[in-house]
C-alpha cells in the first residue's frame, strides 16, 4: 500500500510515534479502503489494523483520535461493529463511509452509534473535515 | 402525575399524507391526531403527552428539522420519525445526530412504517418511565435535609460511618441516625441501592 509501512503484527501504519492521536480505519481490502487509506495520508497516524479486534484495540488506547469504517468488514456486520465499538467507546468518533443515497444503510448506521456517516464518492473532502475535527 | 394515552402525531403540510397516515395508523389501532404545520404542532404541545411524531421534512415556514430543533430546545423527549420525499444522507445524518428515533425515505411499505410507529411509542414508554423514576429519586433527595445530604454523599462515595465523622466532625452515632434517616427516606433497602440512585440522578 502506497504511503503505508508494515507493522509488525500485520497493521499498516502510516507516519510514527509521534504524538499525533490515531486515526483507526477498519474496512476489508477493497478498492474503497485504499481510497480512504488514499484520502487519509495527508495525516499521520493512520493505522489499518488486519482484525477488527485489533481495530478495537487501537481504539481503546489513549491517543485513539477516531474510528473510520471504510467498507464492508469481512468477519462481521458494520451495525453489530459499531454497536461494539459504541459499547467499549463512548466519547471516541466514528464515521462510516456509504455508498452514495444509501439511506437505510446511513440511518442504520447513525442509530448504532455513529457519529456521522459519509458519502463516498464524492465527499473525501468531508471525511478530512471530519478526521481533523475529532483529532485536534 | 399521569401521561395521556399515547398517540401519534402526523405532521405534514400536504393533506393527502396526513390523511392517508391517520387512516393506516388507525387501521393498526393506533391513535392519531393530525397536524399541518410545525407551528400548529408547537401550539399545542404538550410535554405529558405520549406518543410519537411522524414529521415530514420539508414544510412551508418551520422545516421539519427546525421542528426538531425547537422541541430539543423544550426538553421534548417524543421520538420524531422523519418522513421525506427527496432526503438526503446528510440530512438524515443530522436528524439522527439531533436524536431522532428514525428517517424514513419515501416510498415505504405501510408495514415499515408501523413497526417504526411500534418502535417509537415502546421507546416512548420507556423514556417516560424512567424519567418518572428520575424524577421520584429527585423529590426524596430535595426531602433530605443539608446534613443528611452531606452524609448521603459521603456514605456514597464509599465511606465508613468512621470516616464520614471524622469528615463532618461530628460522632459516629450521630452519622449513624442520619445515615437511617436517609435510607428512610430515600426508600432505600442497602447501600448499593442509594449508590444506583444517584448515579441514576447525576451519572459519573
Amino acid at each position: 500500500m502506497a504511503g503505508l509501512e508494515e507493522k509488525t503484527d500485520g497493521a499498516a501504519r502510516n507516519g510514527g510515534s509521534n504524538g499525533a492521536r490515531t486515526i483507526i480505519v477498519a474496512g476489508q481490502s477493497s478498492q474503497r479502503t485504499h481510497e480512504v487509506l488514499r484520502a487519509l495520508s495527508g495525516f499521520e497516524n493512520v493505522v489499518w489494523p488486519t482484525t477488527l479486534e485489533s481495530a478495537l484495540e487501537e481504539s481503546s488506547a489513549d491517543n485513539a483520535g477516531c474510528l473510520v469504517i471504510a467498507d464492508d468488514l469481512q468477519e462481521e456486520a458494520v451495525d453489530e461493529f459499531l454497536q461494539e465499538a459504541r459499547g467499549r467507546h463512548r466519547n471516541l468518533p466514528i464515521f462510516v463511509i456509504t455508498d452514495p443515497d444509501d439511506m437505510a444503510e446511513a440511518v442504520s448506521a447513525m442509530r448504532h452509534g455513529a457519529t456521522a456517516v459519509i458519502e463516498i464518492p464524492p465527499s473525501y473532502a468531508m471525511l478530512c473535515e471530519e478526521v481533523t475535527r475529532a483529532t485536534r | 402525575m399521569k401521561d395521556s394515552p399515547q398517540t401519534v402525531i402526523v405532521v405534514d403540510d400536504d393533506d393527502a399524507v396526513r390523511n392517508s397516515l391517520r387512516l393506516l395508523l388507525k387501521s393498526a389501532g393506533i391513535h392519531a391526531e393530525v397536524a399541518e404545520s410545525a407551528r400548529e404542532y408547537l401550539g399545542r404541545f404538550d410535554a405529558n403527552q405520549g406518543g410519537c411524531l411522524l414529521l415530514d421534512v420539508r414544510m412551508p415556514g418551520m422545516s421539519g428539522l427546525e421542528l426538531q430543533q425547537e422541541l430539543n430546545m423544550r426538553g421534548a423527549t417524543i421520538p420524531v420519525i422523519f418522513i421525506t420525499g427527496n432526503g438526503d444522507i446528510p440530512m438524515a445524518v443530522e436528524a439522527m445526530q439531533h436524536g431522532a428515533f428514525d428517517f424514513l425515505q419515501k416510498p415505504f411499505r405501510d408495514q415499515d412504517l408501523l413497526d417504526r410507529v411500534q418502535r417509537a411509542l415502546a421507546r416512548d414508554t420507556e423514556n417516560r418511565t424512567r424519567l418518572r423514576h428520575t424524577d421520584r429519586i429527585r423529590e426524596r433527595l430535595a426531602s433530605l435535609s443539608p446534613r443528611e445530604r452531606e452524609v448521603l454523599e459521603l456514605v456514597t462515595q464509599g465511606k465508613a460511618n468512621k470516616m464520614v465523622a471524622s469528615d463532618l466532625g461530628v460522632s459516629q452515632r450521630t452519622v449513624e441516625i442520619h445515615r437511617a434517616h436517609v435510607m428512610q427516606k430515600m426508600e432505600a433497602s442497602s447501600l448499593a441501592e442509594l449508590v444506583r440512585m444517584m448515579m441514576t440522578v447525576a451519572p459519573p
